[in-house]
């Protein structure tokens, strides 16, 4: 066993830190550190950052123009951007429907899609959830029927993410209805500017407008976007979930938050406080052990499966209790929301600057444990698969 | 960076385990618990002769030179079937004060714990100390070769059964630590049971002779050692409370399958799924605490103490909730004596009280 990285890990982090030093843009880090949101301009900026120095796709094999990186790798590299309070990289494209297109789809998509998620010159949504259908997600109804060389998609989808900002959409579609829901599915990448599509914003209750419904009215698409074989859909889907294990976790973003929220609670002389915060602090470093030892068994060549929910779940449980904490920290200055997009022309806030953003944060993280597969549902996969009930 | 088990810690492990497995049943265990010794002179006979007793010590005091992450191994496999052999109190305490300390005759001491022959305790602490090893008003006065030794120790694990004492004494206002015999005239000694099944003594000393060529260290480096021997103490308890959760969500699954409430395995019901899975997780993060402590142990880090202090803190509080939740899974059957659950929730309570518990770490790691 051996606690420490490499040399050439080391060195590779080095490189890392470099270019979040000199080329991590400067007006997205000022935003960022002081909290405020950022402009689909300011995240387009920081993707094209990373795009040009090659990294976007650090999860990616080599062939298909990415890094080809070992996964200790991509935990520094992970690791690294959320210590330097980097908003985290989208994953809609990257993450999720470039690895889907380079596994399953044909030489024709692959030339025409890849290019541009590693460019960043695409911003794609996920449309997968729908009104009736969130955790039972294959119990989906949006409906894609073939006709001639098209397909015709009519039904809603709904918590898409920045679907305002999207120019591409990847869709969970029911191409049959049979008997098991789990058949009949299909996978399908739609042109948002495609008519029949219409985006309504839903405000969430931190103010921001960050996910939406879709509708499709007789969207027509070509069949040639249909990925890998029809009705396989809810295969992909499940290989794209088991493919994004790292990160999740948050890791490196929640230290640097920790680290604030020491900075501000040292002021206070409020032991009891403190005391949460020691707390937290451990079960950080246990979440980060945990995280180093899935890394090491998978460098290993094992296939950790189940386990990385646990990364879910204490994750996203210690995101939120650190925005609590943030809240606890501000007192009543907490009482003061500032709306979805900072203070604006109002006049400078009351209280300490940590306060000011507290609550809306809080509020934001909510949505950590219900998304991406809710912590109740992680809680059933690790039941089944780990424990065997 | 590397968290994987080498190929002789894995063999180790394999080797305990199935001695564990095969050798260490729950009844095997109660018969143990009904004998005056309260351990099982045989088998610490085999500990030896598997050379587990020589395991920490160094090559040049004839032990094998293996450190925390061996002993981790070791006291994990422990706890998963609630060993109650004295290992702690004689190989891990006193034998981590004999291995580092200077005295000269120590030799003898050490084949005598390897070789399984005797016992040696640790008498360090007082009603009163609060956790704190340098509190003591246990003395020794005189001078020259006229020494004598006066005070009451307590807790003092497998005192009962321990041929000799490493005691802590103030001597010349500083904190010494001397051996002493304890067959010797004034040594008196009270020793009961723990709720873990541990023999555990009071020990008075009244006017004993101090041999002043046994006293092993003096001030600060008997202080560092007696430091050092509850940090790896409180790491090897981790260890076994870690393999007692592991226990507690493996025989909690195993009776919710095969327990049948309303015409159905109980273990269907979700409820009771996500209180397992709740258990599963509390002692795997555990576990990531014990490798990010026994590495650090490893290594000697700077560290150590503090990552040793996060890994106890939250066991105290894990160890106790997932033992609480396999108990109340098994319904009645959690509370009856004759069955091993309640024994591990037991050990786990026994183990957060041991060392200072979850609060006194918790305020010791933000301190350091």
């Amino acid at each position: 066993m051996e606690i420490n990285f490499t040399e050439a890990d080391i060195k590779f982090r080095d490189e890392v830190r470099a270019f979040l030093k000199d080329d991590y843009p400067a007006h997205v880090k000022a935003k960022q550190d002081s909290g405020e949101s950022l402009t689909k301009e300011d995240m387009i900026d920081f993707h094209k950052a990373v795009s040009k120095k090659g990294w976007m796709g650090y999860n990616w094999p080599v062939e298909y123009g990415g890094t080809g990186w070992t996964s200790t790798q991509i935990y520094i590299f992970q690791t690294e951007f959320g210590l330097a309070g980097c908003p985290p990289l989208l994953a809609f494209g990257v993450s999720m429907v470039g690895p889907v297109i380079y596994t399953f789809g044909n030489d024709e998509q692959k030339k025409r899609f890849l290019p541009d998620i590693l460019d960043f010159n695409t911003w794609w949504c996920q449309g997968y959830s729908e009104p009736g259908s969130g955790s039972d997600l294959a119990s989906l109804k949006t409906k894609a029927v073939k006709d001639g060389d098209d397909y015709i998609i009519n039904g809603s989808k709904t918590w898409t993410t920045l679907a305002q900002s999207a120019d591409w959409i990847f869709c969970l579609v029911r191409t049959e209805s049979g008997p098991i829901k789990q058949e009949g599915i299909s996978f399908i990448l739609v042109d948002m500017k495609t008519p029949g599509i219409e985006v309504k914003p839903i405000i969430t209750i931190d103010g921001e407008h960050e996910v939406n419904s879709v509708f499709f009215t007789d969207v027509r698409v070509p069949a040639e976007n249909l990925i890998g074989e029809e009705g396989k859909g809810w295969t992909y889907a499940k290989f794209l979930l088991a493919h994004e294990r790292f990160g999740i976790a948050a890791v490196g973003g929640s230290k640097r938050s920790l680290k604030k929220l020491k900075e501000v609670v040292s002021e206070l002389d409020n032991p009891e406080l403190e005391r949460k915060v020691t707390e937290l602090e451990i079960n950080l470093s246990s979440l980060e052990f945990t995280e180093l030892r899935l890394l090491s068994a998978l460098e290993n060549g094992a296939h950790p499966g189940a386990e990385s929910s646990i990364l879910k779940i204490r994750g996203t449980e210690i995101q939120q209790r650190l925005t609590e904490l943030f809240v606890e920290a501000s007192g009543e200055y907490a009482l003061i929301y500032p709306g979805p997009h900072g203070h604006g022309d109002n006049a400078k806030p009351a209280g300490p600057e940590h306060a000011s953003q507290s609550l809306s944060k809080y509020l934001n993280m909510r949505k950590t444990s219900i998304y991406g597969g809710s912590n109740e549902i992680q809680k059933n996969i690790i039941s089944k698969h780990v424990l065997g009930v | 960076m590397n968290l994987n088990y080498s190929d002789e810690q894995q063999m180790l492990r394999d080797q305990v385990q199935k001695f564990c497995e095969s050798d260490y049943t729950f009844n095997k265990r109660e018969e143990i618990l009904k004998t005056d010794l309260g351990y099982d002179p045989e088998l610490w006979k085999l500990f030896s002769e598997l050379g587990w007793l020589s395991l920490p010590f160094s090559e040049e005091n004839g032990g094998f030179g293996y450190g925390p992450i061996e002993l981790s191994v070791l006291f994990e496999e422990f706890g998963k079937v609630l060993i109650v052999e004295p290992f702690l109190s004689t190989v891990v305490l006193s034998g981590s004060i004999l291995d580092k300390c200077d005295y000269d005759k120590k030799a003898e001491l050490i084949e005598n714990i390897t070789s399984g022959k005797s016992h040696i305790s640790v008498a360090y602490s007082e009603e009163g100390s609060k956790n704190d090893h340098t509190y003591s008003n246990t003395n020794i006065s005189g001078s020259g070769s006229d020494l004598t030794l006066n005070g009451t120790k307590t807790l003092v694990l497998n005192g009962a059964n321990a041929s000799h004492l490493i005691v802590s004494a103030v001597m010349n206002d500083e904190l010494c630590l001397a051996v002493i015999d304890s067959s010797a005239d004034g040594v008196s000694l009270n020793s009961y049971t723990t709720i873990d099944n541990k023999s555990c003594a009071e020990i008075t000393f009244e006017n004993v002779s101090v041999d002043p060529s046994l006293i092993i260290s003096k001030g600060s480096d008997a202080i560092k050692l007696l430091d050092e021997a509850i940090n790896l103490a409180s790491l090897c308890v981790s260890a076994e409370s870690i393999g007692c959760m592991t226990a507690c969500y493996l025989k909690t699954v195993e009776y919710t399958k095969g327990r049948e409430q309303f015409g159905q395995p109980i273990s269907n019901f979700q409820v009771l799924q996500h209180k397992m899975v709740d258990m599963f997780i509390e002692s795997e993060v555990c576990k990531s605490l014990m490798f990010k402590a026994m590495l650090e142990c490893n290594s000697d880090s700077e560290s150590k103490m503090k990552s040793v202090s996060a890994l106890k803190a939250q066991i105290g509080i894990s160890g106790k909730k997932v033992a609480q939740d396999a108990v109340q899974l098994h319904g009645g059957m959690g509370v009856s004596d004759e069955m091993s659950i309640g024994h591990y929730l037991k050990k786990l309570i026994a183990i957060d009280a041991m060392f200072g518990n979850s609060d006194y770490h918790f305020k010791k790691y933000s301190k350091l």
